[in-house]
């Protein structure tokens, strides 16, 4: 009986977890473990050859100074996008669930950026950036904005977060929104009649109780900028002078424009290994800070 | 009961693992299409024969399709699919990536130096050569050949260097402007001076990578010698550490005269801006009188509206002795071939492609297609079709009068020098490096290909 229960349940597993299980192990955990393969051997798709190499490749990723310049480049940028993106979503989510009016059209508003692919945002970012805002800096003599954002590498450093975050902001705050729906109305309104302030409400209720939508949006965020590719390219294509390469980029262009597909590949190691230690120990410490209501 | 949900169970499953495997059957789908053609190759009865063409000049996909349209029409057995790639993006990752799953392109047009790296995959024409040399002007083919081998077939030709918008010149010189008085850098500065007095803007130059690691700088290598051998001589050199750049009376010929360029640059105030539709804009409606560029750029120019009637090309003074190499010379290349695969193509496909390949540059409507539409120059002799392209027409005056600079080294170089050291040279447009910073960058770069 309990023989014939198990085999109904892997049966039932099967039919439903079992497409899922095939397409993840096709097409994340095979080409993972071949990408792994790849670092250490010499591979070049030219001729096809390849011998194994051992930990060559990544001597090499610790020699490659630009690669090491260009992932401290990205720690920064990523710092700064997750933080602006965050906060931003924050409070916009907190601004648009008082119940005010046109609220819906405004959330819509605020998630579309989401929906427009990265290259094309990118492309948008940079008429706007170095057609757009020049002409309007010049017409109106703002000094900000007399040249380009995009050719100047402090600047452009910005205009890449700025554009990232532009399209995180929506996406975050639809997650914000639905865990400030989760606060219980008897607690603010409990807070309301003991006469606490806006900002206290914020500081000592809000806050604690949606710990697990900032893990998340934490999480997402870091990921995401950790990641980006397409607008890096389509914005700045990693310039002015290399000097907004994200290691993404570099990445690739190690891989396909050098040739250097074991180096590259050992760099996306390198890069996987960053960024999974850090979410997870920015989970793993935002977690421990979870409060029941 | 039990048994029944058991048994719906299975069937679902079953079900699932049919669907499961229908989509993995999707997706080897081309290499089914191969072997039903290996089949056909055996039973003559059908040869129906489907080619892909790999496209690395995406601005004129459209134009390569009605190609391919019409010559179905002319040979109804013959089926030719496109394989586009985006304009100035992630093309040879493209590439590669379909190399790499076993499902190349039977037919590639790509730059020439792409062709030379993955050599062994490609199709030797050496049986083909002789025809081809017939067909074309005299030199072309010896251009196209990669270490001695014919493959690939050479179908369109660029010139660069100075371009010039006459009316904004003689504006700002006030007067008719002959561009042979220009034979030195002395020269063009004088031009340059007057053309500023007048209050114009005497030179365009575009600050992407390409424009300044490739053509600019990249001249550097080509002016060495008229002979590509040399030039790839000293790029050995260079990576064996034992040039100097700085001594080099070509490199520093061109600084200086790109410190001339960059004194009296349109975009001086943001020369990094490169937005190449709106410099090639404002040049042909004569915002500035002079273009770095090449006579690619009439794809831009062309349809313009509003712009200017009459340009012309100048080569670029890199002294100011006008016997030096270089002085009278423009940079001309056969940029992009047709070759034809031989790693997964079977022979039928092969010829299927030699027949097209033949038909598209001889044919009226191929030639028509590729200088009337595209607007390019050809290096055939015998065209049945006039260019409308001035640029390219005042480059061929040069080409007649063997007043080129083959820059055919670019084809050995590896493919990241554009980006690499176009970046240095964006660094010095900019000011953020000197003439040493600039030459020791470019040095480390080629080192850094030491024994490669």
């Amino acid at each position: 009986m309990n023989k014939k229960l198990s085999l109904k349940n892997t049966g039932t597993f099967l039919v439903f977890g079992g497409p899922s299980i095939f397409a993840f192990t096709a097409v994340v955990i095979i080409p993972f473990i071949v990408g792994l393969y790849l670092t250490f051997t010499n591979w070049d798709v030219r001729t096809g050859d390849s011998s194994l190499i051992g930990f060559g490749n990544y001597l090499e990723v610790f020699r490659d100074k630009v690669f090491l310049s260009q992932l401290w480049f990205t720690l920064k940028y990523v710092f700064f996008t997750v933080v602006i993106a965050n906060v931003f979503a924050f409070f916009i989510a907190l601004a648009l669930t008082r119940g005010g009016k046109g609220e819906q059209w405004l959330r819509t508003g605020f998630f579309t950026p989401n929906l427009v692919g990265g290259i094309v945002l990118g492309y948008l970012w940079q008429t706007l950036f170095s057609q757009v805002l020049p002409y309007l800096g010049n017409k109106y003599g703002w000094d900000l904005f007399q040249t380009s954002w995009l050719t100047d590498t402090g600047t452009a450093f910005w205009a890449l977060i700025i554009a990232t975050a532009w399209q995180l902001v929506g996406y975050l705050m639809i997650i914000y929104i639905a865990g400030f729906t989760g606060v219980p109305g008897d607690v603010l309104e409990a807070a309301s009649i003991d006469g606490a302030g806006r900002y206290a409400v914020i500081r000592r209720i809000i806050l604690p109780l949606t710990v697990p939508a900032i893990v998340i949006c934490i999480f997402i965020s870091l990921s995401r900028s950790f990641l980006t590719y397409d607008i890096n390219l389509a914005l700045t294509k990693g310039g002015p002078f290399n000097s907004t390469e994200l290691a993404t980029y570099h990445i690739v262009q190690k891989a396909f424009l050098s040739n250097q597909y074991g180096v590259g590949q050992a760099e996306a190691v390198v890069l996987f290994a960053v960024v999974a230690i850090i979410a997870l120990t920015q989970s793993y410490l935002l977690k421990k800070l979870e409060v029941e209501s | 009961m039990k048994l029944r949900k058991l048994a719906s169970c299975v069937m679902g499953l079953t079900v699932a693992m049919g669907l499961l495997a229908g989509c993995s059957k999707g997706n080897s789908g081309t290499s089914a299409v191969k072997g039903e053609e290996g089949a056909a190759q055996t039973q003559p009865a059908a040869k129906d024969v489907k080619l892909t063409f790999f496209n690395t000049s995406a601005e004129v996909n459209t134009v390569f399709e009605e190609m391919f349209k019409k010559y179905h029409e002319l040979n109804p057995k013959v089926t030719i699919e496109l394989i586009p790639t985006p304009i100035g993006g992630a093309q040879l990752e493209k590439f590669q990536s379909l190399l790499a799953s076993g499902n190349p392109a039977t037919i590639v047009n790509l730059d020439a130096g792409t062709i030379l790296q993955y050599k062994d995959d490609f199709l030797n024409l050496e049986p083909d050569k002789a025809k081809y040399e017939a067909l074309t002007n005299p030199g072309a083919i010896d251009g196209a050949l990669l270490d001695g081998q014919f493959l690939g077939i050479p179908w369109t030709a660029q010139g660069y260097g100075l371009l010039y918008n006459k009316r904004a010149v003689e504006e700002g010189i006030g007067g008719t402007f002959d561009p042979a008085s220009v034979k030195t850098r002395d020269d063009l500065e004088a031009v340059f001076k007057k053309i500023e007095a007048a209050g114009k803007a005497p030179v365009m130059v575009h600050g992407a990578d390409w424009s300044l690691g490739a053509h600019y700088l990249g001249l550097t290598y080509s002016l060495q010698s008229q002979k590509v051998e040399d030039n790839r001589k000293f790029v050995e050199e260079l990576k064996n550490g034992q040039v100097n750049l700085t001594e080099n009376p070509q490199f520093t010929g061109l600084m200086d005269t790109f410190d001339l360029l960059k004194t009296y640059n349109a975009r001086k105030s943001d020369p990094l801006v490169s937005d190449y539709n709106r410099d090639s804009a404002d040049f042909a409606k004569g915002d500035a009188a002079f273009y770095f560029m090449g006579d690619w750029s009439w794809a831009v120019i062309g349809p313009l509206e509003g712009r200017d009637e009459e340009f012309g090309i100048l080569p670029l003074p890199i002294s100011n002795n006008p016997e030096d190499f270089g002085n009278a010379q423009v940079a001309y290349s056969e940029p992009k071939l047709f070759a034809i695969d031989d790693s997964k193509s079977t022979p039928e496909q092969q010829e299927a492609a030699k027949a097209f390949i033949e038909w598209m540059v001889t044919s009226e409507d191929g030639q028509k297609a590729i200088i009337t539409d595209m607007g390019l120059s050809m290096p055939y002799k015998d065209l049945k079709a006039q260019s409308t392209n001035i640029m390219s027409n005042a480059v061929s005056k040069y080409v007649e009068q063997g007043n080129i600079i083959n820059i055919g080294v670019i084809n050995y170089l590896p493919q990241d020098y554009w980006a690499k050291t176009g970046a240095a040279m964006q660094k010095y447009l900019v000011g953020n490096t000197d003439r040493q910073g600039l030459a020791q960058e470019v040095q480390d770069y080629w080192k850094s290909y030491a024994g490669k």
